[in-house]
């Protein structure tokens, strides 16, 4: 009896070590968004003197200069052009990418082989490479300043990786209900659209939080092609706001950094379970 | 019925020559400008938010005299300003208006870039300028900028921070030597709380001045006018500083863009003479001063008038009658001279400066510039010379240096094969 | 909708198709079918891989090969970019230490990403809670947001600094002194270490407890069992975890460019490859050249990633199928 007593003290006394390393390790790796949030609260005259991590003094006009926005512009349209963004690459990408995915996943046509791996190659290319050439052509379409050369990609399912998500996911779906549907009377597009898409919901779901947030967070194609500040994106907004505070605003530029991240931190919030999970399944058939 | 028809027909008629005219019209360019005409201009500029807002003044105020040209400004930070105008020039698509430094002046006009000013000479007034202000945007005979500003190199001193710990100012045109030894006497005194001022030696156009005092210039004939020795002496010209003295550059990177004087970091810079304004807003300090330079040769005309802030118009500009009067305004205007002051340089015509109200530190800026009236002399050419390039390529060299990541020799050889490759 | 009625005679055979034939359909008859319906759904992807990929590729591989600034068209120069390339200390600077990031980088991140991902592996409410919140600085880690943070948690006087100085370690601000920026860097992309530990964890939870218990009872020890029976199990993972880590690894920019201020850092510290590169297309005019510099990373990348898969046959093990 006593052995038996001994191995689940043994094995609390483990669970308790684990949940203190646990702790410990969740304390170092959400610091820097801890540290970040309380240093937005403290006032630019306590950076230099106070290293603490809680502010003396707490204020919030950090935030309130920041909501003013920067050069006559309220930090409500950035926000509102990052959302533009992002809800034009969610939709552009959901449907560009599931109908890549079908016909990857379950239509057999020639030159499949090669697509494929042309579209898997996408994956290891790096941007850089179709920069310069890519700003000409937006250039000749007249699309410079304009959020198309942002988006477009988006909608020509330029992102493999949402490709080859939802592939594998129609790769796990059983042929039988195609069978089925087609027995019915259906073509592809019914399919498609009745059976195929309903089913890999939660490839839809993971691919469209991703794609909003990759899109929330994106730097350089704003960088490139975006000229006027009112349509600046965040990313572009946060970089003047460093650029033209004066060195001592630390907590202005933290503030509008939290500002930034929060809807990104809520869609986790929200939707962690799709998000993970999607992740998590990507991995195992990859 | 008979009427009815003919005036059908004759309504036609016009109709159908309406619309030709029209797409004639708007296929070819307007040989004049038409008033009526509704136009819409792109204007862009460098520089932070103040400035920003300063110019949004000037563009309200141009509609209201102009009511039917609308003028779309944007703006980014120096850094990525001419990179943003490099992809622009590349696909064709410049904007009409643009703030323009000098030091690219020459690379943009090697293709046509710019539109020549002279042949909007109904639009522009040139009596304002003396001849000195139009040889800096001037490439050969054509006029293809026109200055708002210029600036002369001074050093922009913290008088209030120094007052606090007791301190005196550097006098100014003392030797190099003596500036250091101000330097050290500063960091010393204050156990380096307060920094006597930073490298000048990263400074290029510290550099050119030096050259200048020698008698020596920066570009010749599109090449470099110095040589790897002049360029070693004058990095080692900085090494006893490096030493404790000025501002150690890891904490200046730290700051970075902003400069040392702006963060209250050092109490001297060497910089161009509008920036004195900037440092003094930026570091919330009570009052700056504007001190003359060091120089090795109190005689010489080493300072110069540069062209920092100017005006062009994009060679393929849609409208380049509208775009010339906003150019007139912005150069000429009494109005420029009131909303901008000598925050982007002291205004070059006779006109803005009447509008400009000469007080507190813009005063400074214009007492400063008589008592170095001796030492300025001629404005180097604008040449087909990479400056604002070279400019960086100095600057990050320096700044390596006093990072200890790199000896001067291999700096040296670094900038002559930098230059090397941008020059031929 | 024409494309329904099109192929919803696919038995009696697409007007204008080769099939001709009828009844049930065969293989070569299925694959002929399927063509128009498959070049359909593809053709977003394929007008944006044409249009907006292999075009601009190709585009670029002709610019790698000329002198180009942008003011007057491309000259041929032959392979002047690549031998100036040879020679051009700054490029060497930033493959140095964007091969350092990458391969000092990838590793830690994916060790620290597996041991997490063991820990977490155990039965326990609490573990979906730690798993989120380990997963979220992937999120947003190449933001702009946190770039900045970073940069101020770097400096002198910052938590970093006073945390270091507080044990004696008096070393000031990380960001302004390039010995340790790369670290810094490296920490960043340790940070991250989230999405790569989901995916272990996933992986983990597959493995059947069964090899586990076999081991055991095998007498096989705890670092025994990792090597033969978690490791083999893992290795499918492992790799896609590596070759994607590797890649995205070679392409940072947001960070180093927002850390750098865009100016390649204290002494070319934050030059990693594609901020040189973006450096050398639009501060210096110099387009050839930098897609040269293009090329050079896509090459790079491919012989890399190559050089995983093939030996990923010798070490990576998949249970069950015969891929």
């Amino acid at each position: 009896m006593s052995a038996v007593a001994t191995r689940r003290a043994r094995r609390r006394v483990g669970t308790v070590v684990w949940f203190i390393v646990m702790i410990a390790m969740i304390v170092v790796v959400l610091y820097p968004l801890a540290w970040m949030i309380s240093a937005s609260f403290k006032p630019n005259s306590e950076f230099a003197s106070n290293q603490g991590f809680l502010p003396h003094d707490p204020t919030i006009q950090n935030y309130v200069k920041v909501l003013a926005g920067v050069a006559g512009i309220p930090l409500w349209r950035f926000f509102l052009n990052s959302l533009i963004l992002a809800v034009g690459s969610v939709v552009g990408t959901v449907i560009s990418a599931s109908m890549a995915a079908y016909a990857f996943g379950r239509l057999d046509f020639r030159g499949r082989p090669v697509f494929f791996a042309a579209m898997i190659g996408t994956l290891l290319l790096p941007f850089h490479v179709l920069l310069i050439p890519q700003y000409t052509i937006f250039r000749m379409l007249g699309m410079i300043d304009t959020y198309w050369p942002l988006l477009l990609g988006k909608f020509l399912a330029s992102e493999a990786f949402f490709v080859f998500l939802m592939v594998q996911f129609i790769r796990q779906l059983p042929r039988e209900l195609d069978e089925a549907a087609r027995i019915d009377g259906a073509g592809h597009v019914r399919i498609f659209t009745s059976v195929t898409l309903p089913l890999i919901k939660p490839a839809l779901v993971t691919s469209s939080i991703f794609a909003f947030i990759w899109s929330w967070n994106d730097f350089l194609p704003p960088l490139m092609y975006v000229n006027s500040p009112e349509s600046y994106p965040l990313p572009l907004a946060l970089r003047i706001f460093n650029d033209q505070t004066s060195v001592t605003d630390y907590g202005a530029t933290i503030a509008v950094s939290v500002l930034a991240l929060l809807p990104v931190l809520l869609f986790f919030a929200i939707f962690q379970r799709f998000l993970i999970e999607g992740v998590a399944t990507q991995g195992l058939k990859g | 019925m008979h009427t009815a028809r003919i005036r059908r027909i004759g309504i036609a008629a016009v109709a159908a020559l309406s619309v030709f005219t029209l797409a004639a019209c708007s296929n070819a360019p307007a040989a004049e400008y038409d008033p009526d005409e509704e136009i819409t201009l792109n204007f862009t500029w460098w520089g932070n938010e103040d400035r920003a807002s300063r110019y949004q003044q000037l563009m309200d105020k141009f509609t209201e005299q102009h009511p039917n040209i609308k003028i779309e400004g944007t703006f980014t930070d120096f850094a990525s300003y001419y990179e943003k105008r490099a992809t622009e020039a590349a696909s064709g698509g410049l904007p009409d208006v643009m703030q323009f430094i000098d030091s690219y002046i020459g690379q943009y006009s090697e293709n046509g870039q710019l539109l020549d000013l002279n042949t909007m000479s109904d639009y522009i007034d040139f009596s304002t300028f003396d001849d000195l202000m139009l040889s800096m945007g001037r490439v050969g005979d054509k006029q293809l900028a026109l200055p708002g500003g210029f600036n002369v190199w001074s050093m922009s001193s913290n008088k209030a921070l120094l007052a606090e710990y007791g301190l005196d100012e550097y006098e100014g045109g003392t030797s190099w030597e003596d500036y250091s030894a101000y330097m050290a006497s500063v960091t010393e005194a204050t156990d380096g709380a307060l920094y006597g001022g930073t490298d000048y030696t990263q400074r290029i156009q510290d550099f050119e001045v030096w050259l200048r005092q020698q008698g020596q210039e920066l570009y010749e004939d599109g090449a470099l006018g110095f040589t790897e020795d002049d360029l070693r002496e004058f990095w080692q010209l900085g090494a006893a500083d490096r030493d404790g003295v000025t501002a150690p550059q890891n904490r200046l990177e730290e700051v970075a863009p902003q400069t040392g004087v702006a963060a209250k970091m050092t109490a001297t810079e060497l910089a161009w003479s509008n920036a004195m304004v900037n440092y003094q807003a930026e570091s919330g300090s009570e009052e700056f001063s504007l001190i003359a330079p060091p120089t090795s040769d109190p005689n010489a005309k080493d300072l110069y008038r540069q062209g920092g802030n100017q005006f062009a118009i994009a060679a393929t500009t849609k409208h380049p009658e509208a775009a010339a009067m906003f150019v007139d305004y912005l150069v000429n205007s009494a109005d420029a001279g009131a909303v901008f002051g000598t925050s982007t340089g002291f205004p070059a015509s006779t006109s803005r400066l009447a509008g400009t109200k000469l007080e507190g530190a813009d005063l400074k800026v214009s007492q400063y510039l008589d008592s170095v009236a001796d030492r300025i002399g001629p404005t180097p050419p604008i040449q087909n010379v990479p400056y604002g390039a070279l400019e960086a390529v100095f600057w990050d060299l320096g700044k390596s240096i006093g990072l200890g990541a790199i000896s001067i020799d291999d700096a040296v050889q670094q900038f002559f094969d930098e230059a090397a490759v941008s020059l031929d | 909708m024409t494309t329904e009625s099109a192929t919803q005679r696919p038995i009696r055979g697409v007007a204008g198709s080769r099939t001709g034939s009828t009844g049930t359909p065969r293989r070569a008859g299925a694959r002929r079918r399927d063509n128009l319906a498959g070049y359909l759904f593809l053709s977003p992807w394929l007008i944006g891989f044409v249009g907006l990929t292999a075009g601009p590729m190709l585009i670029s591989l002709y610019l790698a090969f000329t002198d180009y600034n942008l003011f007057s068209p491309p000259t041929w120069n032959g392979v002047d970019n690549f031998v100036r390339l040879a020679g051009d200390q700054k490029f060497w600077g930033s493959v140095r230490i964007t091969l350092l990031y990458v391969f000092i980088g990838t590793p830690v991140k994916l060790a620290a990403a597996l041991v997490v991902a063991m820990l977490l592996n155990r039965a326990s409410r609490a573990t979906g809670f730690f798993r989120s919140a380990f997963y979220a600085p992937s999120l947003i880690g190449a933001s702009v947001s946190i770039a900045l943070v970073w940069r101020a948690m770097f400096s002198t006087d910052g938590p970093i600094d006073s945390a270091l100085s507080s044990i004696g370690i008096d070393v000031g601000g990380w960001v302004g002194i390039p010995a340790l920026v790369l670290p810094m860097m490296i920490l960043l992309a340790v940070w991250q270490f989230g999405a790569p530990m989901v995916i272990f964890l996933a992986g983990l939870k597959q493995v059947p407890p069964e090899l586990y218990e076999a081991a055991e009872m095998d007498g096989a020890g705890p670092f025994r069992r990792f090597r033969s029976v978690t490791m083999p199990m893992l290795s499918p993972v492992l790799f896609f975890n590596l070759l994607l880590e590797m890649v995205h690894a070679f392409q940072i920019f947001a960070s180093a460019y927002i850390i750098g201020s865009g100016t390649g850092g204290p002494a070319g510290a934050t030059n990693f490859y594609t901020v040189y590169l973006y450096t050398r297309a639009f501060a210096n005019n110099q387009m050839g050249y930098a897609s040269a510099m293009a090329w050079v990373l896509l090459i790079v990348v491919g012989i890399f990633a190559a050089i995983l898969f093939k030996t990923s046959n010798a070490w990576v093990h998949y249970a069950g199928d015969q891929r």
